[in-house]
C-alpha cells in the first residue's frame, strides 16, 4: 500500500486510541477526586492539577488556564480545547482529517460513525459535561469511541491498511496505559502512611477501573490492591488486553503481518525495537521499580514507545527513495 | 399528458421536450405516456427530494470541503431526463469524432512543424501569447503520438434547434461521474421509465477510459501500472478522482506518494518503490512538476516532466493542451478542420468575435450590451460578461478590460440556449440546458453515448456551471429511432414504481 495512505490510517488509529484513553484519564481523575473528598476540597488545585502533568501539555495549558487548577479548566482543555492537539476533540477531529483521506480503506461506515461523533463533539463543552454529570458523560464517550472501533472491526479487511490501523492502536495504548500508570504518582497522596490504607485501595481500584480492568484483576489476580499488584498487572499481564505488554505484543504481532510481504532488512530493525521492548517489559520486576522510581521507570517506557514509533516511519513511511527496493 | 405539464410555458424558447405547447416531440412522447401510467405520479416531486437525499447520503458532492462550514455541497440532480434522439446523436457523434482529429493534429503541429502558423491560418502571436502554451514541450514525442487524449465539449442548441460548440475541455475536464451516477439514480428512482426505452447505457465509460490508459503505457512494458493524480481531498472534483480510481481499479495518488529516481516514476508504498507507467493526471499543468513550471507548487512531482520528456512515464491528458482551450484559439478550430483534414466543420462553432482584431473590437465595444464577453483562459463560469443582464458600471468595466488588453478577451453573442422542463420546487419549469460529452482518443476515438447534460436551475440564468447555481439531467440517447413506436405499447404495463424510502444505499 501507499506510505502515506498507510500512515494516515496508522495516525487515525493512534487519534482514537488517544481520545479514549483521555476520556479514561478524566474519568479515573473524577473518581479519585471523589475518594478523596474526605481528605481534601474537591476544588483543592491538587486534585486537577496532576492530569494537566499527564498529558505532558502543562506549558500549553498555563499558556491559556491560569492558577488555580479547576476542574472546568482542566476539563475544557483536555475534552474540548482545540489549542491542545491532544484533546479529545482535536484528537477525534485530527481522526476524522484523516480517515476522510483514506475513507475508501476504512470503509464508509467506520467514516460515518466517526463523522457522526465528530459533529457531535463540537457542539459541546464543560456545561454539557456538568450537566449530564461526569460519570454518564464519560461513560457515553468512551462508548462512542467503542462503537467506531467495533464498526473497524466488522468492516475492515485484513489487508495491510487494517495490520498498520492496529500497529497504531497498540502503540498508543502502550504509551497511554503508562500515563494512566502515572497518575497515582503526581496523586500527593496525603501521608506516606496512608499506603495500604483503606483509601490507597480505593485509589488503586479507580486507576484499574479507568483501564477497565477491575473486574479482570479481582477474577485473575488473588493480590491485594495495592501498588506492586496493580502496577505488576497493567504492566506485565499477558491476558489482559490494556496491559502494556499485551499491547506491546499485539504490535509486535501486526508488525509481523506486515513484513509478511516484505523483504528488506530496514523492516527487520523495527521488529527488533519491539521484541526489545517486549522482552524488557517481561523481565520487569515491579517490586524494584518501584524502589527504584516508578515515574521515570513509565517514562522510559514512553520513551521506547517513541522509538519504535520513530524506527517505523523510518522503515515504511519516510524512507530515502534513493536507498529503496524496487518492488 | 402528466397533470403537471400543463402549465408548463414554453416562454418563446427552443424546448427539448416540446415542439409547441402541450405538443411532444417524438423521442419523448413514451416518456410522457409512461409519467401519465404511474399511479401516484403526483409523487414526482417528494422522489425530487429522495434522489436529492440519495446523492447526500452517498457524498457523491463537488463543493470544496470547509470545516469551518462543515457541509458539503451536491450538484442538484433534476429528475426529468435530457433525451437525444438517435439520428441526432449519431450526427453529433461525427461532429465531435471530426473535432477531435483536428484538435489532435493542431497541437501535433503546434508542438512541432507549426505548419498552421507558417501557412498562416492560426497569427504566430495568438499561439505564443497563449499562457497554456508550453513551449518545453516543442519537439517532444508522445506516446502513440496523441497529443490530446479527453475533451469534454461543451454544446448548446441554439434557436433553431442546432447544436454548436460552446468550448472546449481539453485539460482536466470534470463531471463524467455525475453521468455515471445520475444514471444509477434514475435506474433506482424510476426503473420503469428506462425500460425498454432503448437508453445506451453509459457506464463503458470507464472501462473505454482505462484501455486508453494502458494503451497508452510505454511499448514494452507489458503489464503497465496506471495511478490517478489528484491534487487532494480538498480539490473540489476530488468526489470524481476517487469514484473513477474506484471503477477502474486503479491507485489514487497525490504528488507526495510519486517520486522519481533516474528520470523514472515511481509510488512510494510501505515495501518500497512501484514504477508507475500512466498517470492519470487531474492536476493542471501549472502544478505538475515544481522543477519545471511553477516552482512554488507542493501538489507535483519534481521531475515528471524529465521523466515524460524521455518517454518513461505517459500523461493522460498530455501536457500543453490547454492552448486548445483557449477561447481565441477555439475561435479558429473550424480553419483546422479544413486545414488538417480538407472537410467543413459539421458541428459549427458559436459565432465568436476576437477582441484582438481591431475590426471586430470596434465592433464588440460599441456593442457590449448585446453580447457575451468571455475572458480566454477562465473556466467555470468565472471573468464573463452577460451584456443584457449588466449594469452600465459592469460593461464599463469590460470595455476598459478589453482596451487594455485585447488579446485577453472573445465575445458572443447572447445566445438563447434550449431549455428543458425542470422540477422547480413544486411546478415545472422551462431551464437552459448545456451538454458536455466525454471524447476519448486512444486507439479508435470513443464517445460516452450523451454526457453530462447540465441546467441553469436559476430562472432565466444562462449559466450552468455547477459553481454558479447549475445543476445536472440524466442524458438519454437512444439507441435506435424506429423502435420508438414500439415501446409506446408498454406503457401501459408499467404502473408499478418504486417508494421513495426504497432508495437508500
Amino acid at each position: 500500500m501507499l506510505s502515506r495512505v498507510a500512515n494516515l490510517i496508522y495516525w487515525t488509529a493512534r487519534y482514537l486510541e488517544r481520545a479514549e484513553n483521555t476520556v479514561r484519564l478524566i474519568d479515573v481523575n473524577a473518581q479519585l477526586v471523589l475518594d478523596l473528598e474526605s481528605h481534601q476540597d474537591f476544588d483543592d488545585p491538587r486534585s486537577w492539577e496532576p492530569l494537566v502533568y499527564v498529558t505532558g501539555e502543562e506549558e500549553k495549558f498555563f499558556e491559556i488556564y491560569e492558577k488555580p487548577v479547576t476542574e472546568e479548566a482542566v476539563v475544557e482543555f483536555l475534552l474540548f480545547d482545540r489549542k491542545n492537539p491532544s484533546s479529545l476533540l482535536s484528537c477525534v477531529a485530527s481522526a476524522r482529517e484523516n480517515a476522510r483521506c483514506v475513507r475508501d480503506q476504512i470503509s464508509s461506515e467506520m467514516w460515518e460513525v466517526l463523522n457522526t461523533f465528530y459533529l457531535n463533539l463540537k457542539t459541546h463543552n464543560y456545561q454539557t459535561y456538568a450537566k449530564t454529570g461526569s460519570n454518564e458523560y464519560l461513560a457515553d464517550l468512551k462508548l462512542r469511541t467503542q462503537q467506531i472501533y467495533a464498526v473497524a472491526e466488522s468492516m475492515m479487511p485484513r489487508t495491510e491498511s487494517w495490520w498498520f490501523y492496529l500497529l497504531g492502536r497498540y502503540l498508543e495504548r502502550a504509551d497511554n496505559v503508562s500515563r494512566i500508570l502515572d497518575i497515582k504518582y503526581f496523586m500527593i497522596l496525603p501521608d506516606r502512611h496512608h499506603v495500604g490504607s483503606a483509601l490507597d485501595v480505593i485509589q488503586w481500584g479507580s486507576v484499574l477501573r479507568s483501564c477497565s480492568g477491575f473486574e479482570a484483576f479481582r477474577r485473575t489476580q488473588r493480590g491485594q490492591l495495592k501498588l506492586e499488584n496493580v502496577t505488576n498487572y497493567l504492566i506485565r499481564d499477558s491476558e489482559f488486553p490494556r496491559s502494556i505488554l499485551a499491547a506491546v505484543t499485539s504490535a509486535e504481532n501486526c508488525l509481523a503481518e506486515i513484513c509478511k510481504t516484505k523483504s528488506n532488512p530496514i523492516h527487520q530493525s523495527v521488529a527488533r525495537e519491539l521484541t526489545i521492548l517486549r522482552e524488557h517489559l517481561a523481565s520487569t520486576d515491579v517490586t524494584q521499580v518501584i524502589a527504584q522510581g516508578l515515574h521515570e521507570y513509565l517514562d522510559d517506557i514512553q520513551n521506547r514507545v517513541a522509538i519504535v514509533h520513530r524506527a517505523t516511519q523510518e522503515a515504511f513511511i519516510n524512507y530515502d527513495p534513493a536507498q529503496a527496493t524496487v518492488v | 399528458m402528466a397533470d403537471f405539464f400543463n402549465n408548463y410555458d414554453l416562454g418563446g424558447f427552443y424546448d427539448e421536450m416540446f415542439s409547441s405547447p402541450g405538443v411532444p416531440r417524438d423521442h419523448y412522447k413514451p416518456l410522457l405516456d409512461r409519467y401519465d401510467a404511474m399511479t401516484g405520479i403526483d409523487e414526482m416531486f417528494s422522489r425530487q427530494k429522495a434522489a436529492d437525499d440519495t446523492f447526500i447520503n452517498r457524498g457523491v458532492t463537488f463543493t470544496v470541503y470547509s470545516d469551518q462550514a462543515g457541509t458539503e455541497k451536491i450538484f442538484p440532480f433534476d429528475l426529468i431526463p435530457r433525451i437525444i434522439a438517435a439520428d441526432e446523436w449519431a450526427q453529433m457523434e461525427k461532429g465531435l469524432t471530426q473535432r477531435m482529429t483536428a484538435l489532435d493534429h493542431f497541437l501535433k503541429d503546434i508542438y512541432s512543424d507549426q505548419r498552421i502558423i507558417k501557412e498562416g491560418i492560426i497569427p504566430r502571436e495568438l499561439v505564443e501569447s497563449c499562457s497554456h502554451f508550453r513551449p518545453e514541450l516543442v519537439g517532444v514525442k508522445l506516446p502513440r503520438n496523441r497529443h490530446v487524449h479527453i475533451n469534454g465539449t461543451d454544446l448548446i442548441r441554439d434557436a433553431d434547434g442546432s447544436y454548436r460548440v460552446l468550448e472546449d475541455n481539453l485539460r482536466t475536464p470534470s463531471g463524467v461521474s455525475y453521468v455515471l451516477e445520475n444514471r444509477q439514480i434514475m435506474k433506482r428512482v424510476f426503473p420503469n421509465l428506462l425500460r425498454n426505452y432503448r437508453v445506451r447505457p453509459v457506464s463503458g465509460y470507464t472501462s473505454d477510459l482505462l484501455d486508453l490508459l494502458n494503451w497508452l503505457a510505454p511499448e514494452h512494458v507489458p503489464d503497465p501500472t496506471v495511478v490517478l493524480l489528484t491534487p487532494g481531498v480538498y480539490n473540489s472534483a476530488y468526489y470524481e478522482h476517487a469514484f473513477l480510481a474506484r471503477q477502474m481499479g486503479i491507485q489514487i495518488v497525490e504528488g507526495s506518494d510519486l517520486v522519481i529516481e533516474k528520470d523514472k516514476v515511481y509510488m512510494k508504498r510501505t515495501g518500497g518503490l512501484t514504477p508507475v507507467h500512466v498517470i492519470y493526471r487531474r492536476l493542471d499543468d501549472d502544478f505538475l512538476d515544481p522543477k519545471v513550471f511553477r516552482k512554488d507548487s507542493l501538489l507535483g512531482v519534481p521531475g515528471l516532466f524529465e521523466a515524460y520528456r524521455k518517454g518513461n512515464v505517459a500523461l493522460t491528458n498530455p501536457i500543453g493542451t490547454g492552448i486548445a482551450d483557449d477561447k481565441a484559439v477555439y475561435y479558429y478550430v473550424p480553419q483546422m478542420i479544413k486545414f488538417y483534414l480538407g472537410e467543413e466543420a459539421l458541428l459549427p462553432n458559436v459565432e465568436t468575435y476576437l477582441t484582438s482584431d481591431e475590426t471586430e473590437r470596434k465592433f464588440i465595444l460599441e456593442n457590449l450590451p448585446k453580447l457575451v464577453v468571455k475572458s480566454v483562459n477562465e473556466a467555470g463560469g468565472y471573468g464573463m460578461l452577460i451584456g443584457p443582464h449588466s449594469t452600465k458600471e459592469q460593461i464599463q468595466e469590460f470595455h476598459d478590460k478589453i482596451v487594455a488588453n485585447p488579446r485577453n478577451f472573445i465575445a458572443q453573442p447572447t445566445l438563447s440556449f434550449s431549455r428543458c422542463p425542470t422540477i422547480c420546487g413544486d411546478e415545472m419549469g422551462g431551464r437552459h440546458i448545456d451538454l458536455r460529452p466525454y471524447v476519448l482518443n486512444g486507439e479508435s476515438i470513443k464517445i460516452i453515448p450523451g454526457g453530462l447534460t447540465r441546467v441553469a436551475l436559476k430562472k432565466g440564468s444562462l449559466v450552468v456551471n455547477s459553481s454558479q447555481g447549475g445543476g445536472s439531467k440524466d442524458t438519454w440517447v437512444l439507441a435506435d429511432n424506429k423502435e420508438i413506436a414500439d415501446i409506446r405499447e408498454v406503457a401501459e404495463d408499467l404502473s408499478t414504481t418504486v417508494k421513495p424510502e426504497k432508495i437508500s444505499v
